[in-house]
């Protein structure tokens, strides 16, 4: 019984840590209905900034928190006025993606200031603590707890009894309507950011205080549990969010409690399915509130796609069979056997975000069980290479349309955050599931690719087969687009009370969809599987699953064409910046955020 | 402008550095590891273990006249990203050598291309056991799990650990370590009560202290890395486990009492070498790397630096191509280094053995030798 004293307390004591972060992610989705990819780096540049501080000026923590809060509020206003605000046109998932290119900007300057290595940010706190159960609670504990609970008081107090407070709402119910009373959205829009970003970085100080460990890469767990805890308590809620983020840490103590360590984020993200399968407005939202999102043409913005004429097409398909015979270095063509992997990632990417309107954020996992399913049936099953990969396929497309099943009937922000929880579970489940998967070990000696006994092993023969796959699945895909299957996905992602009004059954095409698009995307972890010879649950991960997002968005949504091309650049961009070592993740996410400034729509055009 | 003799022999002169910059051109190593990404810190260790080593080799006149270079390709130790760089190292003829990448994923999917290559891939982080198994040209001098937790496991004994339990990370290292240690225990009269195995960015470990200290262990073993051996160290110390800890070798780096701070005071630490060990190598490795980082070195930069020394020795020895990279270690012997006595390859594992194991205890925050000294019962 102690034990479960125990865990409770753990429980709430991490609960409480989320609770920082989730607060400030459930303000701006509120008011801009975006998810702030951002919020994390903010976080992680005011632990540095607090580190700075202790550091070198030796300042009280009174004195580096309010320091923090005013450079951190800075931040956020410049991240609104230079990164958001000139996107407010442009399609709407434009302002999300900006926030993944200035968190990897910030991410990045923070490494190059501050250097890799962790560092101890040490709480200049009294030690002293209060036994509670076996363990203790400190100075620090109490701190943050009341930071939480103050800073949600006070947002809740400034949005409901303030002109200023009333504005943000008005802003977050309906924008243009705001506009029309005569609010300053632009100025309301700024204020979030400043307060938001104001709670991050103080969060940053705290939990780096309480940790004593602060890392440059520390933004982006914070923004994923983050992220959870404020769907578990309503997206957009102030108070749901702390709520949210106590339930989540006491999932995940007593999940260890009765599983162990290694289920740990098992919990978190099954309870985040389970909620939003069940409440999707969150545990906190009534019955009655409206849905938070408009309903129709939710992410994409219709615009004139580019059209490229079909000797185009055949003339660059042409060419790039031919790169190989020109004798080019194998790193070349290394690097465009990637992009067209890639490619393949994208264009099932492309097929259930831009063409069906669901924003996928797990798609890497995909790849995973591609990977998986296609070494495993050559390995444990001994199939040959040329069979194990379709029928890889085959089962990442019938397993990943059954795994988002559940989630068919959300919408939007809702979609893309079940998918990023579908997609740590199947990470997390191959990690565990040892007697299938052999868990960390990993799948050693998959056999390379092969016809019959003949290896093909050389660079030249897996660049033509993936290239060959890859002109293959987009001739199919771009068929489908033009069958009535297209028309019904747009009428689906556009408006998709209209499209059941006229009798379409949604669950049944988003399932030929999403089966699909697995089917493309196993293909892509099979042959990959084969090609490296070596996979564990660590080869594809989140930051995939990002990548091939940005990439279908900079070659515009739903555009199989623009997918390809998207593929192709931001895998070529990274190697071209390769002299740069250090520095050239921050180019790659400057020239992000500068596609996404000038050409929001994607290259291409969305469709 | 009417030419003389001088003028002339002025020109030259002045071609000469050109000929005597072919003569010494350099010798190069590529490098395969993370720069950007969540694993840049160990890529920047890796970096200051190299330099270190170069200042050295080169500042003697290099091998033979020629100074020795790497190339650093960031591959964020992305499996994706290392294949691309193997393809890049494998095509530049002037690389005889290629060291890294640092995680199991990484390298071993790069490991088919450096093969067919016949260039050597020396992982000297990877302790995966199939990592050398890919192929004759995969080398490493990472310390086998095989022979470093058996030690552990002896040392464990030592402090008088009957019931220990087992915290490490659930990565294919961990994993590895993990068994090995396992299998060691029951012939030391241990039984090991519980095991854990904790997600690799986890940060939050009070629920698997709690679990950990419900099975009623007489002390803790984790098989971590520095970073979460602090935070695990400290959080036992909240949630009132005052259970005596003993951690793996990857565990000795400054940052451990430095991230630590008191909640690892008392802790022992075993480790393949120790800045007090009067060993010349070891003094020379240490004094410089002191001098010129301002910083304590830990056991990621003494395997960079122990692999480049490697690296110039091979060059010496046997030659500058590739083939001989191959031939060299196959035959090389008692290479001096700071991570063991003496380095021999065994050519049937392409590994090595024989690390020198020692415990340390913090103490008064910082790493001294144990006294010998049992712990406190807890």
């Amino acid at each position: 019984m102690g034990s479960w004293l125990d865990y409770t307390i753990n429980g709430l004591i991490i609960g409480n840590i989320y609770a920082l972060v989730a607060v400030g992610l459930a303000l701006i989705f509120g008011v801009s209905n975006l998810i702030n990819f951002a919020q994390g780096s903010v976080y992680a540049v005011g632990a540095y900034i607090g580190w700075t501080c202790f550091t070198y000026l030796h300042t009280p923590l009174a004195v580096t928190a309010l320091i923090v809060v005013v450079a951190c509020a800075g931040l956020g206003v410049a991240i609104e006025r230079i990164g958001l605000r000139p996107l407010a046109g442009a399609a709407r998932i434009a302002p999300l993606l900006a926030t993944i290119g200035i968190s990897l900007v910030l991410d990045q300057l923070l490494q190059i200031v501050f250097t890799p290595d962790p560092r101890a940010l040490t709480s200049p706190l009294p030690n002293w603590r209060i036994s509670v159960g076996g363990g203790t609670i400190g100075a620090l504990d109490l701190l943050i707890a009341a930071t939480g609970i103050v800073s949600a008081a006070v947002l809740y107090g400034f949005l409901r009894f303030t002109k200023l407070g009333w504005a943000v709402r008005a802003t977050a119910q309906d924008r243009d309507a705001a506009r029309q009373m005569g609010v300053n959205t632009d100025a309301v829009n700024m204020t979030v950011f400043a307060i938001a970003s104001a709670l991050g970085g103080l969060s940053g100080l705290l939990v780096g205080m309480y940790f004593n460990h602060i890392d440059p890469a520390m933004g982006f767990q914070a923004t994923l549990k983050g992220v959870v805890a404020q769907v578990i308590g309503g997206m957009g809620n102030v108070p749901g969010a702390i709520f949210g983020s106590l339930l989540l840490g006491l999932t995940e103590s007593y999940g260890v409690a009765i599983f162990g360590s290694s289920y740990r984020n098992l919990f978190s993200f099954a309870l985040l399915l389970l909620i939003l399968v069940l409440r999707p407005n969150g545990l906190f939202a009534s019955a009655r509130s409206t849905p938070p999102e408009p309903m129709t043409g939710s992410f994409v913005t219709p615009n004139r796609p580019v059209r490229v004429p079909r000797w185009a097409i055949v003339a660059a398909v042409v060419i790039a069979a031919a790169v190989p015979l020109i004798p080019a270095i194998p790193y070349v063509l290394q690097v465009l056997t990637n992009a067209w992997l890639f490619a393949m990632l994208a264009i099932s990417l492309t097929l259930v975000a831009g063409t069906l309107g669901q924003i996928s954020l797990g798609h890497a996992s995909l790849l995973l069980i591609g990977a998986y399913a296609s070494a495993l049936f050559a390995l444990d099953s001994h199939w040959p290479v040329w069979a194990s990969i379709p029928a890889a396929g085959i089962v990442t497309a019938l397993l990943g349309t059954a795994l988002i099943a559940p989630s068919f009937r959300l919408r939007s922000h809702y979609v893309s955050i079940a998918t990023l929880g579908i997609g740590e579970i199947v990470g997390l489940v191959i990690l565990n599931w040892e007697s299938l998967t052999r868990g960390p070990m990993g799948v050693t000696n998959i056999p390379p690719l092969q016809v019959g006994n003949i290896e093909l092993d050389n660079p030249r023969a897996a660049y033509w087969i993936t290239l060959g796959i890859l002109v293959l699945l987009a001739m199919m895909q771009t068929r489908l687009l033009r069958s009535h299957l297209g028309r019904i996905f747009r009428a689906i992602r556009d408006d998709d009370v209209a499209a059941r009004a006229h009798g379409i059954s949604l669950g049944r095409y988003k399932a030929i969809a999403f089966a699909f698009g697995g089917f493309a995307a196993g293909i892509s972890g099979g042959i990959a599987a084969h090609q490296y010879s070596y996979i564990n649950n660590e080869t594809f991960t989140s930051t995939v699953s990002i990548s091939a997002l940005t990439m279908v968005i900079l070659g515009g949504m739903g555009n199989v064409l623009g997918a390809i091309l998207g593929a192709v650049a931001l895998t070529a961009l990274p190697e071209m910046f390769r002299g740069t070592a250090e520095y050239r993740m921050l180019i790659y996410g400057v020239a992000l955020l500068l596609l996404v400034r000038f050409r929001p729509q994607g290259i291409l055009g969305t469709t | 402008m009417r030419l003389s003799r001088r003028t002339l022999l002025a020109a030259a002169a002045a071609t000469l550095p050109a000929v005597r910059a072919r003569a010494a051109e350099p010798i190069m190593a590529g490098v395969s590891g993370p720069l950007t990404g969540p694993n840049a810190q160990y890529g920047a260790q890796w970096k200051r273990g190299f330099d270190l080593a170069l200042d050295g080799i080169n500042g003697a006149g290099g091998v033979k006249g020629r100074p020795i270079e790497y190339v650093f390709e960031d591959s964020q130790s992305d499996p994706r990203q290392s294949v691309a760089v193997a393809q890049k190292l494998v095509a530049d003829p002037r690389i005889i050598i290629e060291l890294g990448d640092f995680a199991s994923p990484a390298s071993m999917a790069a490991s088919p291309i450096y093969q067919r290559a016949k260039l050597v891939q020396f992982g000297f982080t990877n302790s995966h056991p199939d990592f050398t198994k890919g192929g004759d040209h995969m080398w490493s001098n990472s310390t086998s799990q095989a022979e470093e937790q058996p030690n552990l496991a002896g040392y464990a004994a030592k402090l008088g650990f009957k019931r220990p339990a087992l915290l490490h990370l659930n990565t294919d290292w961990g994993r590895t370590a993990k068994d090995a240690f396992v299998a060691a225990a029951p012939g030391l009269g241990m039984q090991v009560v519980d095991v854990e195995g904790y997600l690799a960015a986890e940060q939050d470990f009070r629920p698997t202290l709690v679990r950990a200290r419900d099975s009623k262990p007489d002390g803790l073993v984790l098989l971590s890395y520095y970073a979460d051996g602090a935070l695990i160290s400290r959080q036992a110390r909240d949630t009132g486990v005052k259970l005596p800890i003993l951690a793996g070798t990857s565990n000795y780096s400054p940052k451990f009492i430095e991230l630590g701070g008191q909640g690892v005071e008392g802790d022992w630490v075993m480790s393949t070498f120790f800045p007090g060990d009067p060993r010349p190598e070891v003094q020379d490795f240490v004094t410089r790397y002191r001098k010129k980082y301002d910083q304590e070195p830990d056991s990621f930069s003494a395997g960079a630096y122990d692999t480049m020394v490697l690296f110039s020795l091979l060059c010496a020895q046997f030659g500058t191509t590739r083939e001989a990279m191959q031939a060299g270690l196959l035959a090389i012997k008692d290479v001096p280094s700071v991570i063991y006595g003496r380095v021999t390859f065994d050519p049937a594992t392409r590994r090595v053995l024989g690390a020198n194991y020692k415990l340390l205890q913090v103490k008064d925050q910082k790493f001294m030798v144990w006294d010998g000294t049992p712990p406190a019962a807890g």
